[in-house]
């Protein structure tokens, strides 16, 4: 692939970028979650409240490194380096803007899943490490949602690789030169979508967490930066999948001319971070049951029928 | 394809995979030397909401969540083979079609046999 | 291209040695996991890009979750690592590990020998081609893979079966 970018830039723009809108991320969640809940949300610290990411950090940094006697200190201190270090992974496949993508795999799209399902360690071997018995509930719980959804997430994702014909994403993005994913694998955006919330546990499936019953699920034990790996691990996960979302349906960097494709895949990436965040404040937590049974029970089946419908309206075409 | 092409493709992620461990370290040690270092009674106790801790946390588990892990394994070899076939669906054609209907009917009559032996509700 | 495989290479055999010899058995299984994404690499690096991710996804993702899960559902703790030391005597595992060692030896020797070090043109196999070979002529291999996969989804409930406790088990238990 040309490109007349040097990698070198490539790779530490996609890194600053993910970690800035991460640690961005703490902010416009608290502002956007009070704007929708009617509050007032983080507004002392500088303009609008901005400042709120810096001293949220310098306090990260700041805490005590504790690692609990009764924990295992080597698998303790690797699980939070799991997660941070699975999704950076996965944002080396994504596309931002013609010829500007770290890695033009042709798996590219299966380099997605196994980093994924690799992520899934972070909370099992937190919560097992951390020997305390909310995190290993949480631990336990988290790691059957994960790998639960992980099942549906590949096969949504199949409806996509059908229609294009590749893995590759920037293929995928050019095959919706004619018209966006969105429109005829609509049944598989709605699935990646809640497979994506439950990888990534965010609200409405923060089960693993979940405060109210379990203190803090997985990650009771861990305070500092060890914790704050956790936190931004989740911002950047919650970025990954919305610019996946972007990449698979909605036509990743394509849009009308008159503004640089870099522009139209920030923007719709954001606008799907914001999704999450509306998610987050209107809908529920579930019971565990309720999930796990949705998933195998509705999910599963609509997403095979979702794949061979797909498959059979292609064939005839 | 030769080589060249895989070799120039993977280093990049190499790269990045370097950073990003290299980001996480970094950022560890040092908030493990400018934090600071307490250490009180409270603390060398697993956190139980203030009740004082009975037994190990290492206690055996409901059996549910090993049979939703082992579904798990199973249904995602399953889903493994069909990446090669929907990405190579064009070429495959009907035949193609036709034989992963017969593969993903099998596995359905596996799904349905467990659903209806109730294998997959939590509450039973 | 060689260097990336030395690396990879030296990588799995550590990690598989590493997990031979832990005590405790969940650091055993993350070193198992570090030498399956060493084998992903080699796969990489010798062209079948298909068959990295899916030792990434399958065995790593996978299967390792299973064993990890396992482990905790059975909390085998500090009680296994005793008992893996006691178990781990040297009369036990010299012997193989000698075999073994020769194995390698040989194994290194061939690699490097004069009759493979010429053949460095590797075809990378696309995922189109693993598709066109498994659903063209394979195309029974797979049918019976799902036969099997389907055997194993019976089987995996009947494994994980319950028996439907009809008293409840306080009331169980005072009245036995």
């Amino acid at each position: 692939m040309e490109t007349a970018i040097n990698p070198w830039w490539i790779i530490g723009g996609v890194l600053f970028a993910v970690l800035n809108t991460a640690a961005g991320l703490i902010w416009v969640e608290r502002r956007m979650l009070a704007l929708w809940q009617d509050r007032y949300g983080p507004n002392r610290a500088g303009p609008f409240g901005l400042l709120i990411v810096l001293a949220d950090s310098i306090k990260m940094f700041f805490k005590e490194d504790w690692i609990p006697p009764f924990a295992d200190r080597l698998v303790f201190v690797f699980a939070p380096a799991i997660v941070v270090a699975t999704v950076l992974m996965s944002f080396t496949i994504i596309p931002v803007a013609p010829g500007v993508v770290v890695a033009d795999f042709n798996i590219g799209l299966l380099l997605f899943l196994a980093f994924s399902s690799l992520g899934a360690y972070s909370i099992m071997l937190g919560g097992w490490a951390s020997n305390n018995k909310y995190a290993l509930l949480g631990a336990m719980r988290g790691a059957a949602q994960m790998i639960t959804y992980e099942v549906f997430m590949g096969l949504s994702l199949m409806g996509v690789v059908l229609l294009s014909g590749s893995f590759n994403l920037t293929d995928i993005v050019l095959a919706q030169q004619d018209g966006w994913f969105i429109v005829p694998q609509f049944i598989g955006f709605f699935i990646f979508l809640v497979a994506g919330l439950a990888e990534t546990h965010r609200l409405p499936f923060d089960i693993p967490e979940s405060e109210s019953e379990l203190v803090a699920g997985f990650h009771t034990e861990y305070s500092g930066m060890k914790f704050g790996m956790f936190f931004i691990g989740e911002y950047m996960g919650v970025t990954l999948i919305s610019a996946l979302v972007t990449t698979l349906y909605f036509g990743g960097w394509l849009g009308p001319d008159f503004l640089p494709p870099i522009f139209w895949f920030l923007a719709k990436t954001f606008a799907f971070i914001c999704l999450f965040i509306l998610l987050r404040a209107s809908l529920p937590r579930p019971r565990y049951d309720q999930l796990v049974e949705y998933g195998w029970k509705f999910l599963l089946p609509l997403a095979l029928v979702n794949l061979l419908v797909t498959g059979a309206i292609r064939l005839m075409q | 394809m030769l080589l060249q092409s895989s070799a120039s493709s993977y280093l990049p992620i190499l790269i990045q995979g370097i950073m990003a461990l290299a980001f996480v370290g970094i950022t560890m040690v040092i908030t493990h030397l400018v934090g600071p270092k307490r250490r009180t009674i409270d603390k060398l106790t697993p956190f139980e909401s203030g009740i004082s801790s009975v037994g190990n946390a290492r206690s055996p588990f409901s059996i549910k969540y090993f049979l939703v892990a082992i579904l798990f394994v199973l249904f995602d070899v399953e889903v493994i083979f069909m990446y090669p076939w929907a990405v190579n669906f064009r070429e495959l054609g009907g035949k193609g079609m036709i034989e992963m209907f017969v593969f993903m009917g099998m596995l359905l009559l596996g799904f349905f046999y467990v659903i209806r032996k109730g294998a997959l509700d939590w509450e039973k | 291209m060689n260097l990336a495989f030395n690396i990879a290479a030296v990588i799995a055999i550590v990690c598989t040695v590493m997990v031979v010899t832990r005590y405790n058995i969940m650091h055993a299984l993350l070193y198992l996991v570090t030498s399956f994404m060493a084998v992903a690499v080699i796969f990489f690096t010798y062209g079948a890009p298909f068959i990295a991710a899916l030792e990434l996804i399958v065995y790593a993702g996978a299967i390792m979750v299973l064993m990890v899960f396992v482990i905790m559902m059975l909390n085998l703790g500090g009680g296994s690592a005793a008992q893996e030391k006691q178990w781990l005597s040297l009369r036990v595992w010299v012997f193989p590990a000698i075999l073994s060692l020769i194995l390698l030896g040989e194994l290194i020797w061939l690699i490097y020998s004069e009759q493979y070090i010429g053949s460095e043109q590797i075809k990378v196999v696309d995922t189109k081609e693993v598709a066109v070979a498994l659903y063209g002529p394979y195309v029974v291999a797979v049918e019976l893979s799902a036969m099997l996969l389907m055997a194993g989804i019976v089987g995996a409930y009947h494994l994980g079966r319950q028996r439907k406790k009809i008293v409840h088990r306080f009331l169980e238990r005072s009245n036995p």
